[in-house]
């Protein structure tokens, strides 16, 4: 590298490290021994102080560079929080579509700018709520939903030309029909797909390794699914964004902060190479691909995880896929508050716990911010924790003073050196998984259930050892606890979805849905695009069940190697 | 030579969440006990397992909130196939209030989130 280019000069670098030397020497605290070393919680080696001799290898311009400019480390726009605050998107799910159309209204009157909709454990699986296996989920961590009417009621009144919605339909197999509901709703309505704004999540990595339900189907199969979503929004929707990778969920599971980039990376890399192989060029799709990541404990690490996959991402795109589109570089996402932070002793300390997150979040340069109640390791939040985690959100955004200047971090010695540590390492990874073939490949053999499993287990043991310290759970415990607050109850739900898909069935024209599940059958056979066919098909009455279940007869199901 | 304590674990219904589960697994079969993962299942054919397995301890794992609904029907099921013996205990996201309710439903223990591993490997091996 040229003098020129270097953010400090050689010799001043040399006397910085000359002079480090000779405090480290006399500083007692620098001398006192640690009972252990201090690692960041992905397990990268934390020095007592960074000094400009740490980052002086740095180019400021080309491997840092200004907002909206490659490679975007301080962030996609050029103005950031500035021009537009992130979107407070506080998710919200649970019971049967007439109460979530109630919380949905609720969080909007107070200020959200966004829906964030979560979908029961059934409707999420594939699975009616009056399914043997299912019934006794319905209506759990999310909403429930059978039929379009369901998806007519739930957004019913809802403005969804103006605002933006997220559908959390994790697992490809619900995406493709739960989506294909919210699309028909929106034309039932007369509201062009072209208008359409927000998001699915849409990963098949949730369906294979994430949240393995009863017969999953195939990670190929699973896969395809997510992508023929992603070929219908390009081709129909182009304001939609029809993916965002997981990581958060990875994340939930036990992986590392890494990894969870990792994963995430090489997910959307195989997209891209199956999109641009169905004839798509890569601008085409790829500014709509989104991302989703955890903000956890690690405050600093959290920070410079964002910064560095913001880099990565670019180069990627830029290196691999020569991507033209500014778009198509810039790594966007929403962050939710890391849930398997919080703990059930003591809630209330999680309000705490959620607002450093949600810093963390926002010092990282994320699109869109949930924050989590304190009482999520409990239950389903209530109104009152849902309210003070948006207020927790509103505050951040209108009090702290962090949306004035942009990523007010940047510089800092310790945060630009965990960034490039966190990318060399999240590189690695990414090689990895290169070379057994890719995502799709790494899943089959089960090599990311136990790589995320074995991370699992060490976070644990570090908690249950007391290396790592959980306040009011192995420190500062509080004897004979009485909770301090009423935890939610899901209301009623199995009977109400019982009784409308009765009504539904009696009353729809059963030649008309036999004919659009054969559709369905038959484009499974055809290898044809199914998410053409599934919004059609669902203006017929059919049900997600009686969907998926001939989704799972075409291509079969899969044990995931778990265990 | 004394035999080996075996574990049936299973997640109850359509819960999501493998974490807790496969986590407690682990340190089971860690600490020397024969663990067989299920994964999902309903209430009836966990106790088949149970049965044809010859299992000591069923354990049952749920962060969904189905537990009232389901795990005091795995308690009945083995009742009526003469398998009261077996060890039955829970895990997951439970609500306090919920715990005595269990309880009186024939659940042998109910473990809630932050739970030591140390404490449910103590509480199966005193339970023999």
């Amino acid at each position: 590298m040229t003098a020129a280019t270097r953010l400090y000069d050689a010799e001043v670098v040399k006397d910085i490290r000359k002079k480090k030397k000779v405090w480290q020497d006399k500083s007692s605290f620098a001398k006192k021994k640690r009972q252990h070393a201090l690692h960041t919680l992905s397990g990268i080696p934390i020095k007592s102080l960074y000094t400009p001799a740490d980052v002086s290898d740095l180019n400021y311009i080309q491997d840092i560079g200004f907002p909206g400019e490659e490679p975007y480390v301080r962030g996609v726009y050029p103005t950031m929080y500035r021009g537009r605050s992130w979107t407070i998107r506080q998710l919200a799910g649970f019971g049967p579509p007439e109460e979530t159309n109630k919380r949905y209204k609720f969080l909007l009157k107070e200020g959200a700018t966004g829906i964030n909709g979560v979908f029961d454990y059934p409707t999420l699986r594939g699975y009616d709520s009056t399914d043997p296996i299912a019934s006794a989920d319905a209506g759990r961590g999310g909403v429930a939903i059978d039929t379009l009417a369901d998806m007519q009621i739930l957004f019913d009144d809802i403005p969804i030309e103006k605002i933006s919605t997220s559908l959390v339909t994790c697992q490809p197999i619900c995406n493709i029909i739960v989506q294909s509901m919210y699309f028909t709703n929106a034309q039932l309505r007369g509201i062009p797909l072209q208008k359409l704004t927000g998001t699915s999540q849409n990963d098949f990595l949730m369906e294979t390794v994430i949240t393995i339900a009863p017969e999953v189907l195939p990670p190929r199969v699973s896969f395809k699914l997510s992508c023929d979503a992603i070929e219908f929004c390009t081709k129909y929707v182009p304001r939609w964004n029809p993916v965002s990778f997981s990581g958060y969920n990875y994340r939930e599971s036990g992986c590392t902060a890494i990894q969870e980039v990792a994963f995430v990376i090489s997910n959307a890399i195989a997209c891209c190479e199956e999109l641009i192989q169905r004839g798509f060029e890569i601008d085409r799709f790829a500014p709509r691909l989104s991302f989703f990541l955890s903000a956890h404990n690690d405050f600093f690490e959290e920070i410079a995880k964002y910064r560095a996959a913001r880099r990565i991402w670019y180069r990627i795109m830029q290196e691999r896929f020569a991507a033209k589109d500014p778009r198509s570089l810039r790594f966007r996402f929403h962050v939710q508050t890391a849930g398997v932070a919080l703990t059930a002793q003591q809630p209330l300390n999680n309000i705490a716990r959620a607002a450093y997150h949600g810093l963390a979040a926002v010092l990282g340069g994320a699109q869109s911010v949930h924050i989590d109640a304190y009482d999520e390791a409990l239950c389903t939040p209530t109104e009152q924790s849902a309210l003070t985690a948006l207020r927790t959100n509103q505050i951040l955004q209108l009090e702290t003073g962090v949306t004035h200047t942009i990523d007010p971090l940047g510089g800092s010695y310790f945060i630009e050196t965990l960034t490039n540590q966190l990318e060399q390492k999240i590189s690695n990874t990414l090689d990895k998984i290169e070379e057994m073939g890719g995502i799709v490949e790494a899943v089959k053999t089960g090599w990311i259930h136990q790589k995320i499993s074995n991370a699992a287990y060490e976070y644990q043991q570090a908690v249950e050892s007391g290396k790592m310290s959980v306040v009011g759970l192995n420190c500062h415990q509080v004897k004979e606890e009485k909770l301090p607050m009423a935890l939610f109850e899901v209301p009623e739900t199995l009977r109400i979805q019982e009784e409308k898909l009765k009504q539904i069935k009696k009353k729809r024209n059963s030649t008309q849905a036999q004919h659009a599940l054969d559709a369905i059958a038959r484009c499974c056979e055809e290898n044809g695009n199914l998410m053409e066919v599934i919004t059609d098909s669902v203006k017929a009455c059919i049900t997600e069940g009686e969907i998926s279940r001939r989704l799972k007869d075409s291509y079969g199901t899969w044990n995931a190697p778990l265990f | 030579m004394k035999k080996r304590i075996r574990v049936i674990i299973a997640r109850l219904g359509m819960d999501a969440h493998w974490r807790g589960s496969i986590m407690v697994a682990r340190a089971l079969r860690d600490s020397g006990m024969e663990v067989i993962y299920l994964g999902n299942q309903l209430p009836e054919n966990i106790v088949e397992t149970a049965i044809q397995e010859d299992a000591d301890v069923v354990g049952l794992s749920t962060l969904s909130g189905n537990h009232m609904m389901l795990a005091p029907e795995v308690v009945k099921r083995l009742k009526e196939k003469g398998a009261e013996e077996k060890v039955v205990i829970i895990g997951g996201t439970i609500p306090p209030d919920d715990i005595p309710k269990l309880k009186s439903e024939g659940i042998d223990e109910v473990f809630g989130p932050g739970t030591p591993f140390g404490n449910i490997i103590k509480y199966i091996a005193a339970s023999f």
